[in-house]
């Protein structure tokens, strides 16, 4: 016999602070089983749906709940403190900040202690969750040493170690890259089966999911379902076609170019060309130097030898804000004070940033903020633009905005390079691909080749972009 | 036996560390830190598997510092009028601020060796255990440092990070350390944002799997008290109280 094991009626949330109710009349029930997906643009409450259900919300915010939520069958304000998380995990965004103790088995001990489970019976259940998830050899690793995947394992296997009925993701994938997360999918596909649970997820990057879900709810803006319908594995994003801006004068020249920081060889004899109006994505496998190359290309690491030709290069790293050093959007772009007022006068025009030229760069959106670093970099006279994992952690819309943007400045003549682990997005955006592996170039290969070669791309621990056809195609 | 002050429990360590630095406190003989530094010194020679290069090292600043505080005191002490030992330079030293300079450099010393032999010899991670379990403290505060000694090499990335590109975007590098230390609010302002959101973060995280800050009754690992405890709580009573005597007579 199926139970509903989460039966909303009509309930809403708004949270003190706020006018408008984050969610409006949303009504479903789960059932036990259940692979049911959250999907939705940023700001249409699909976190806040999913915390109400294991009861962080309403009592971390104050917030004002509406309608009926019963959770197995009791109302929800019923549960005490923690009680609900014995039978609901989950399992957050951040691979960073989900740990509060150094290893693998004192993140676990830390869980059980938390349900008062004696500690006689520990020893097993550790060993029992490490053995499911296929953990075991970790058992003692620090946990901060982890990779991001590794790490998004550990914390799936900290919420299993509660046996819980129900597992819930929130986002799970965004700080991963494709190959890795493909790679969770799988693993999180055979531990359901394995554990028979019900799983909750947020997500809005759904085409990395094939076929893992059998239900979706779609969230719209006004915090309402517009769809609770039968899964269908999703399309990647997608990104207009552009035509290559591409220009004939060199913008970029490097030659043989090694770093070498502390006798170890990060990067060794790099020698490459970028145009004018290029746009280069540098991809690889984690800690194959991508990171080194930008950092080397931009004087923040000295290079050991080889020289780099370019009319001036600027970076814009993965958090832009890090860029940011006054109190305006328009002081920020005027910082070094090589443009004069009225050139950055333009830059805010063509950036549209006229309206928020007297914001603080901290209180816009994260979109906004990496706009005000390009014109911070455009201000200080860069040409050449280098950006660090500039897709990592964005929605569909985010990615959109990022494209637009990249094709508008090289329709100006910059030159972009752009280091990247979403290939759906590289294929849309790239003129040409430099491939990095053990801090030695493999090559610069045109975007229309590379696509088509999935030996190539799976031996830098890449996954060739989802209708890679229709770009090797496009560009033939 | 070198193992003796790593395994000790860190709590009845760290009570007897500061018993003892409050009961220095109440002497101003210069025998007593003396006699006690010394006795310190050899504790870790034999009891401990110290880093002696590190302890040299983290001892040059309070060596220094106790060397300034026995010349400052011997040129700026109050006049009295006990007998004059010696004069050199037009300065004069009576016995009495002889007595109190020495005093208060050989206590600068005991006590930040005592802090010394503590923090060298305990791990946090059990030192916080530790505390939660012998003296009963909340699992709420417990945690909370737990969670920032994790944070502490993110930070430390995130540091050098921002660093790294304000000063691309033509921030220089200050000649002089206050004009640094004045320029570290624009390095603070991104990383106390991002601090912010990871905090609440670790605090959902930590919530959905069942932590309510109460009181636990069940640990993985107990920090016991055992016998090893019992011998080194005499070992540190009679050092601390043979220096003490040993002062009180030698000053008499």
């Amino acid at each position: 016999m199926h139970e509903d094991l989460f039966l909303l009626q009509n309930a809403s949330f708004r949270f003190p602070e706020d006018a408008k109710n984050t969610l409006n009349g949303v009504s479903f029930s789960v059932r036990q089983g259940e692979k049911l997906v959250i999907s939705g643009p940023s700001g249409s409450g699909k976190s806040t749906l999913l915390y109400l259900l294991n009861r962080l919300y309403p009592a971390n915010c104050d917030g004002i709940v509406g309608g009926e939520i019963r959770l197995f069958g009791k109302q929800a304000d019923e549960y005490m403190p923690g009680e609900i998380n014995h039978r609901v995990a989950t399992v957050f965004q951040d691979p960073d900040s989900q740990f509060c103790m150094p290893t693998v088995e004192e993140e676990l001990a830390f869980t059980l202690e938390n349900l008062h489970i004696p500690r006689i019976a520990m020893e097993g259940r550790i060993a029992e969750v490490l053995e499911l998830t296929g953990l075991s050899a970790l058992r003692h690793s620090i946990i901060q040493s982890l990779s991001s995947g590794m790490k998004q394992r550990v914390a799936t296997a900290c919420a299993l170690a509660m046996k819980p009925e129900v597992l819930l993701l929130d986002e799970p994938l965004s700080h991963l890259d494709p190959f890795t997360a493909q790679q969770f999918i799988i693993w999180l596909d055979g531990l359901q089966k394995k554990a028979g649970l019900t799983v909750i997820a947020v997500e809005h990057r759904l085409d990395l999911w094939d076929a893992f879900f059998d239900r979706e709810l779609s969230m719209g803006r006004s915090g309402r379902i517009t769809a609770d319908e039968l899964f269908q594995p999703k399309n990647p994003v997608l990104f207009p076609e552009r035509v290559s801006a591409v220009e004939s004068s060199t913008a970029l020249a490097v030659d043989q170019v090694s770093v070498e920081i502390k006798n170890k060889k990060l990067l060794s004899s790099l020698s490459f060309e970028a145009k004018r109006g290029e746009v280069l994505v540098i991809a690889g496998p984690n800690g194959s130097g991508k990171s080194t190359l930008l950092k080397a290309l931009c004087g923040i690491y000295k290079r050991s030898s080889g020289t780099i030709q370019s009319s001036g290069i600027g970076y814009v790293p993965q958090s832009p804000e890090f860029l940011f050093l006054a109190q305006t959007v328009e002081k920020e772009l005027a910082f070094s004070g090589t443009s004069s007022p009225s050139e950055v006068a333009e830059l805010l025009d063509r950036l549209a940033l006229v309206q928020l030229k007297d914001a603080h760069p901290f209180s816009v959106s994260h979109g906004q903020k990496r706009r005000v670093a390009i014109g911070a970099m455009l201000a200080d006279n860069h040409p050449v633009l280098l950006m660090d994992e500039p897709t990592s952690g964005q929605d569909s819309a985010a990615l959109q905005e990022l494209f637009a943007l990249i094709h508008e400045r090289v329709q100006e003549g910059l030159t972009f390079l752009i280091v990247t682990h979403d290939m759906e997005f590289a294929a849309a955006v790239a003129d040409s691909v430099l491939l990095i592996k053990d801090g030695k170039m493999t090559g610069k290969f045109s975007a229309s080749e590379v696509w088509g070669d999935e030996q190539l791309l799976a031996s830098h621990q890449l996954l060739p972009p989802k209708g890679a056809d229709r770009y090797a195609g496009s560009f033939a | 036996m070198q193992d003796l002050l790593h395994e000790m429990n860190p709590s009845i360590k760290f009570v007897l560390v500061t018993g003892s630095m409050l009961t220095l406190a109440f002497f101003f003989d210069p025998w007593t830190p003396a006699i006690f530094w010394l006795a310190i010194v050899l504790m870790q020679l034999f009891l401990s598997r110290v880093n002696w290069k590190l302890w040299c090292l983290m001892m040059l600043p309070f060596t220094l510092g106790s060397f300034g505080y026995l010349w400052t005191t011997l040129v700026f002490g109050a006049d009295d009028t006990s007998e004059i030992l010696w004069t050199f330079a037009g300065i004069s030293v009576t016995e009495e601020q002889w007595k109190h300079a020495l005093s208060l450099s050989f206590r600068v010393m005991a006590l930040s060796t005592l802090s010394l032999l503590f923090a060298l010899t305990t791990d946090p991670v059990k030192f916080v255990m530790s505390l939660m379990q012998q003296l009963k403290l909340p699992p709420k505060l417990a945690y909370s440092v737990m969670v920032s000694y994790q944070f502490l090499p993110v930070l430390k990335d995130e540091f050098i990070q921002i660093q790294q590109a304000q000063r691309l975007r033509g921030v220089l590098v200050e000649k002089h350390w206050w004009q640094r230390l004045l320029n570290l609010r624009r390095l603070l302002l991104p990383m106390l944002a991002g601090a912010v959101r990871k905090a609440e973060r670790a605090a959902f995280a930590m919530e959905a799997r069942g932590f309510t800050g109460a009181a636990r009754t069940e640990f993985f690992r107990p920090v016991t008290v055992t016998r090893t405890d019992l011998f080194m709580a005499i070992l540190f009573s009679s050092v601390l109280v043979g220096s003490c005597a040993a002062g009180i007579v030698l000053s008499n």
